[in-house]
């Protein structure tokens, strides 16, 4: 386990990183987009003249004059987004309207408040209980129905039942989505936020009908998007639209109040969970329902109740996810979607069940540890849950508190610990990555990959270099285009594991090609020698047995006349996993959480919070530790302060900016522990396992856990704010 | 119009990171504008462009201030320092250098903001504890959540122990 | 539409003309409010800007008992000031626990006064009820989803917060505020500078169109007095207060001789207690007197249903500045 610098470091103190919004290009124009007022109904009329009257401005777009585009393709994870310009309805507030391009910002931004809409409004259908609301169920086959839960739930000795609330939240990354569209005659070349580069290309080219070959995708440095990026919004249709209108380059950027409405959010939710326990603390049912807002005419592929299935050892499961269809912006991915929530609530369910028992809250989770996964029985490929639990339990002098609670005081605030069990999902997409070794004898890795903060390029670059017998430095990582080769979005926590393990074929292949390339050569020492005889390092392939016998990259490509060798490895782990025998695990953790509560003020401050997790193998202590506790900090926005406040009269958002919506700042968070336990996962190729969301899980629980335990108060919606407190 | 008053600039003339420019802006023109879209200097970021995220800041007449709520006419004639008029001698400022050790970032698009906020801190001589780093740093929202690593990149700095929250 | 013009003033005389002049001109200092209404969310329409940034009215001098401070004094200036430190304390609480201090090395201590509501509602444009922007035209807050809103001063017709956290403190002290205006000098007395909304809400001070806050007296506590600032907010920092309250006290043998108490976030304007001061001065200094100063500070509020608690959680914020000032061991 090393703890290599991010390698990224030192372009982004410097703010020399590029971000979609740096770039600029010669004869660039800006766009700016209007937006509905209103959440329902249609535009009645939509007078431009003002506006195109306006200094400096070029074009106004409207549903009436846009050119048609093609529908975009269905992809992996779920509809595209409903493209607003194609007629003249309204179904949210913050729908975009028109597109006003001018010379500079300024003018646009201008002109686009001359923009006069008109609208025959519609009654909007905002509240999850509106019986006008459309309900669907689950398209995405993510129920699960195992044994049966309603007959356990019937003859069980100890049961449950409880409601949970999860307000919606925004994604807010910090970097303004950006769109910077250019065409060349009929290439178009966008600089835009996304984390999945391939789908933009193709959501592009199929939009425009174009073949994907002649759209390009850029994205060097995408600051931030915890799953804002999954999708093709409409804001980056709309400016490549406009680049085409004027001929120009255009560069659209979202204001932040924009960032709320047009690039998706946590779904509001609201679980009702089930449970049957023994006397003796093993769960004998869960039955999980969720009810979660969905725009009015979009999908959401985001399931609420995710984890629970596999979390514990319980033989009759179901769980139940239906989304009601509202007039609000499409809800989307926000950093582990469906987990995130399904875990606070059971979490905070077997916290109460380990009072009404009277079993430690961590021994109830120990005593529910799947030793196989539960439903299909299967060996894990890697689970470190019971680890993560007694060694965090341990850590954090969990035995050392007073089991009941409000038993702890200092001064104004009453103390409390709390503790939640994780157990994140699993996912894997096809993923490619193209090696090449260069005459210099440096390395480059080329894939469509992103590093939206994660560190891709660090642990990339890396595992090239382990694999390479390179220094960090020898190796150049290309990422963020979409001209290279097919890697998976950042979403999921899936492209770790994919991108690690195609570079691992990858470098087999290109380490095979190279003793090909030296097959005959009567001069090289590596003649003749199987890839399964040789290793390398420090630059060079060796024998493992004498390593005094090989040679550098460089040698050989100087001598048979290469600029570079080069081999693709490809990797589709989820193919693989149908027959391997195993579960293929995703991460586990535990959290433990110390807070005080003011009750008189209803003052609520996390003072510590110990995250124990297994990640599978770790390649950099010091990236993944960074996304443990980014994602605990967004679990403590979660947990205590973030809610978008849709007007329930307007459907708008009524607290669209960073003043309003409150995101923790520095003073909110406190030391955070991070400890990695566990070993590399079996089914993995190299062992790692992702990272990116399971730091966002457990938080709300073990805050709130922790406030039962410090106040006796026991709160099932979140956020969980001082009025709920004092 | 009274001669004491100066018509509205067309041509502002701005001092930043020692250079002086002259540029053409609509007077509407904020100092963040002017620095990224007008002299090239994109390693200023805007995050919300409402005051309220720090992305954007920068030194003026060396203290910090958040370049999206000033126009850059209100600059004439001030120092202003950026991210990239930070580096001594192509040497990495220390708080730089810090950030990356402590791994003080993710996505790094706040941090401009939160280097050249901690560089002023530090002359403010408010980095005496954890508790007064995080509370003067609060102005720089980080959404990747990487503050425990700020704090930890300023306190190495700073030259101080860790002291309990 | 009128254009949007910059001006930079060199001296306050001709910044005041030009402003008076001009119905559409308005002043720009710190700019971290104006420049966010016109420009940004352009709930003021844009005009003439006098840039008075570099206007000779910056500075901090004692006078007797007097704090004179110059209107562009920035907050973090003022925060730092020795004579604010060791004479009105809870001032320089109040200033560092409001905003950021990028912010506050930008905004002035007469911009702070003048400062706009932050409700969302008056700040969106889209949203077309508000009284404050149009008189006549409702308020959408009162049935919106209101949290950071007024519960003092406030009526059907607008619940919009006064968000400072300075003018807590200096109501409690009743400064007074110089202002410069074509008519000539005159000085307001701080309680009378911010008008109630009642029936017109886009009324905000007595100041007239071109009048420009030239400098704050701040009367300095006596000798022995405590203050403090207490401000509830949901973070840890920056954020406005949900509630706050300035308080200062004299205790002599157990007993009150001076309470001067007013209270943030909750009032349409910066609130004087006065019923809770007369409870306080001449009564024992206990926690049981607190709580009936507490008790006589919020009279008859206008709650809605997302400021309701703010009643409960006001009263217990004046107990718990009261309690803290009086160095009472809770």
């Amino acid at each position: 386990m090393t703890a290599l610098d991010r390698v990224d470091a030192p372009l982004k103190v410097s703010g020399s990183a590029p971000y979609p919004s740096d770039f600029t290009l010669p004869d660039q124009v800006h766009a700016v987009l209007v937006q509905s007022t209103v959440a329902a109904g249609r535009i009645s009329a939509i007078d431009t003249t003002a506006a195109l009257a306006a200094p400096g401005v070029l074009a106004v777009i409207t549903h009436e004059n846009a050119p048609p585009l093609a529908d975009l393709p269905m992809t992996p994870l779920g509809a595209p987004p409903r493209f607003p310009f194609k007629d003249d309805r309204i179904i949210h507030c913050g729908q975009h309207v028109a597109v006003v391009v001018a010379g500079t910002h300024e003018q646009a931004a201008s002109a686009a408040r001359l923009v006069q809409v008109s609208y025959e409004t519609a009654k909007p259908v905002l509240d999850l209980d509106d019986p006008r609301a459309e309900v669907v169920d689950n398209g995405w086959g993510m129920e699960v129905d195992v044994g049966d839960a309603e007959a356990a739930l019937s003859s069980a000795e100890i049961t449950y039942e409880e409601t949970f609330d999860i307000a919606p939240e925004a994604n807010n990354p910090l970097g303004l989505f950006t769109t910077l569209a250019s065409w060349d005659s009929d290439r178009l070349t966008v600089h835009d936020c996304s984390q999945w580069p391939i789908m933009t290309r193709q959501a592009l080219a199929t939009a425009f009908g174009l073949p994907e070959s002649d759209v390009r995708v850029l994205v060097p440095y995408l600051g931030g998007g915890f799953g804002a990026g999954l999708r093709a919004w409409s804001h980056t249709l709309l400016a490549a639209l406009a680049a085409r209108v004027v001929g120009r380059p255009v560069k659209l950027v979202l204001t932040r109040p924009q960032m709320f409405t047009s690039v998706g959010h946590r779904a509001r939710s609201r679980q009702r969970l089930r449970l049957g326990m023994t006397g003796a603390g093993r769960l004998v049912a869960i039955d999980q329902e969720s009810t979660a807002a969905l725009g009015a005419e979009e999908d959401n592929f985001s399931a609420v109740v995710l984890g629970t299935p596999h979390a514990y050892d319980c033989p009759n499961v179901a769980t139940h996810d239906r989304q009601v269809r509202l007039n609000i912006p499409n809800p989307g991915f926000m950093r582990a979607p469906g987990h995130a929530e399904g875990n606070f609530a059971l979490e905070s369910a077997l916290d109460e069940l380990s009072y009404r028992v009277g079993i430690d809250p961590v021994e109830l989770r120990l005593r529910n540890f799947a030793e196989v996964h539960p439903q299909s029985g299967l060996p894990w490929s890697s689970n470190a849950l019971r680890e993560c639990l007694q060694v965090g339990a341990e850590r954090f002098g969990w035995r050392d508190r007073s089991p009941v609670p409000r038993s702890t005081r200092d001064g104004n605030w009453l103390v409390g610990y709390g503790m939640a069990g994780v157990t994140f999902g699993w996912y894997a997409a096809p993923c490619r990555a193209r090696l090449s070794i260069l005459a210099s004898g440096t390395a480059v890795l080329k894939a469509a990959a992103t590093d939206i903060g994660t560190g891709t390029y660090t642990i990339a670059a890396q595992q090239v270099a382990e694999l390479l017998g390179l220094r960090v430095d020898q190796v150049r990582v290309e990422i963020g285009d979409s001209d290279l080769p097919p890697a998976p979005q950042s979403g999921g926590s899936g492209l770790a594991v994919a991108l690690t393990g195609a570079i691992q074929v990858a470098a087999a292949n290109l380490l095979r090609a190279l003793l090909d390339e030296v097959a005959a050569d009567a001069r090289s020492p590596l003649r003749g020698r199987r890839l399964d005889e040789v290793t390398a390092s420090d630059g060079r392939l060796h024998l493992i047995d004498d390593p005094a016998v090989g040679e550098k990259y460089a040698d050989v490509l100087a001598r048979h006349g290469l600029d570079e060798l080069t081999a693709d490895g490809e990797l589709d782990l989820a193919a693989a996993a149908a027959d391997a025998g195993v579960a293929p695990a995703g991460a586990f953790a535990a959290r433990f959480a110390e807070v005080r509560v003011d009750e008189d003020l209803g003052l609520l401050r996390v003072t510590r919070l110990l995250s124990v997790v297994d990640g599978g193998r770790i390649l950099n202590e010091k990236t993944a530790r960074s996304q443990i506790i980014g994602g605990t900090v967004m679990g403590i926005g979660m947990a205590m302060f973030e809610e978008v406040a849709f007007d329930h009269a307007t459907g708008r958002v009524a607290n669209a900016t960073f003043g309003d919506y409150l995101i923790p700042v520095n003073a909110d968070v406190p030391d955070l522990d991070v400890v990695f336990v566990g070993g590399p996962d079996a089914f993995s190729p190299t062992g790692v396992k992702g990272l990116g969301e399971v730091g966002v899980v457990g938080v709300p629980a073990a805050i709130a856990n922790a406030v039962y335990h410090a106040t006796g108060r026991r709160i099932r919606s979140l956020p969980i704010t001082i009025d709920q407190l004092m | 119009m009274s001669d004491a008053l100066r018509q509205t600039p067309e041509l502002v003339t701005l001092t930043v990171n020692g250079s002086v420019h002259q540029v053409q802006l609509d007077s509407r023109t904020t100092l963040l504008d002017a620095l990224r879209d007008h002299l090239e200097l994109s390693g200023t970021k805007k995050g919300c462009d409402q005051g309220a995220c720090g992305a954007c800041t920068v030194l003026l007449d060396g203290k910090r201030i958040v370049s999206c709520l000033v126009l850059a006419a209100q600059c004439e004639g001030r120092e202003v320092t950026t991210v990239e008029g930070v580096t001594v001698d192509g040497r990495p400022h220390a708080v730089q250098e810090a950030f990356c050790r402590h791994d003080a970032l993710q996505c790094g698009y706040c941090t401009p903001g939160q280097v050249m906020s901690a560089i002023s801190l530090l002359a403010e001589g408010r980095a005496g504890s954890d508790d007064e780093i995080r509370e003067f740093m609060s102005g720089n929202l980080c959404r990747c959540g990487a503050y425990p690593n700020i704090v930890a990149a300023i306190r190495e700095v700073a030259g101080q122990e860790a002291t309990s929250r | 539409m009128r254009g949007f013009e910059y001006v930079r003033a060199t001296d306050v005389g001709s910044a005041v003309a030009l402003v008076s002049g001009d119905p559409g001109a308005s002043y720009l200092a710190g700019g971290t409010t104006q420049l966010d209404l016109m420009l940004k969310d352009a709930v003021v329409p844009q005009g003439l800007l006098v840039d008075i940034g570099r206007l000779p009215l910056r500075g901090i001098a004692t006078d007797g008992d007097v704090l004179r401070v110059g209107a562009l004094t920035t907050m973090e200036e003022l925060a730092a000031d020795p004579v604010v430190a060791e004479r009105v304390p809870f001032v320089s609480e109040a200033l560092l626990a409001g905003a950021s201090t990028q912010l506050r090395n930008m905004a002035t201590i007469g911009g702070n006064l003048l400062q706009r509501t932050r409700c969302r509602y008056f700040r969106d444009i889209a949203v077309t009820d508000c009284n404050k922007r149009t008189p006549g035209s409702g308020c959408a807050a009162v049935t919106g989803a209101a949290r950071m809103h007024a519960i003092l001063g406030a009526s059907a017709h607008c619940i919009a917060l006064h968000a400072s956290d300075l003018c807590v403190p200096l109501r409690a002290l009743d400064a007074e505020v110089r202002v410069e205006g074509a008519a000539g000098q005159r000085t307001i007395a701080f309680a009378d500078l911010h008008v109630m909304p009642g029936e017109r809400p886009d009324v905000e001070t007595v100041l007239r169109h071109g009048e420009m806050i030239s400098e704050v007296l701040v009367p300095l506590l006596p000798a022995g007095t405590r203050s403090g600032y207490l401000k509830v907010r949901d973070r840890v920092s920056y954020e406005f207060a949900l509630t706050s309250a300035a308080a200062a006290l004299s205790i002599e043998d157990g007993v009150i001789t001076l309470a001067r108490l007013a209270l943030g976030g909750v009032g349409t304007v910066p609130w004087r207690a006065t019923e809770a001061e007369r409870v306080l001065v001449g009564a024992p200094a206990t926690a049981r007197t607190f709580l009936a100063a507490a008790e006589a500070a919020i009279q008859d509020p206008f709650t809605v249903p997302g400021t309701e608690f703010k009643v409960e959680l006001a009263k217990r914020t004046i107990v718990r500045v009261l309690r803290t000032v009086s160095g009472e061991q809770s």
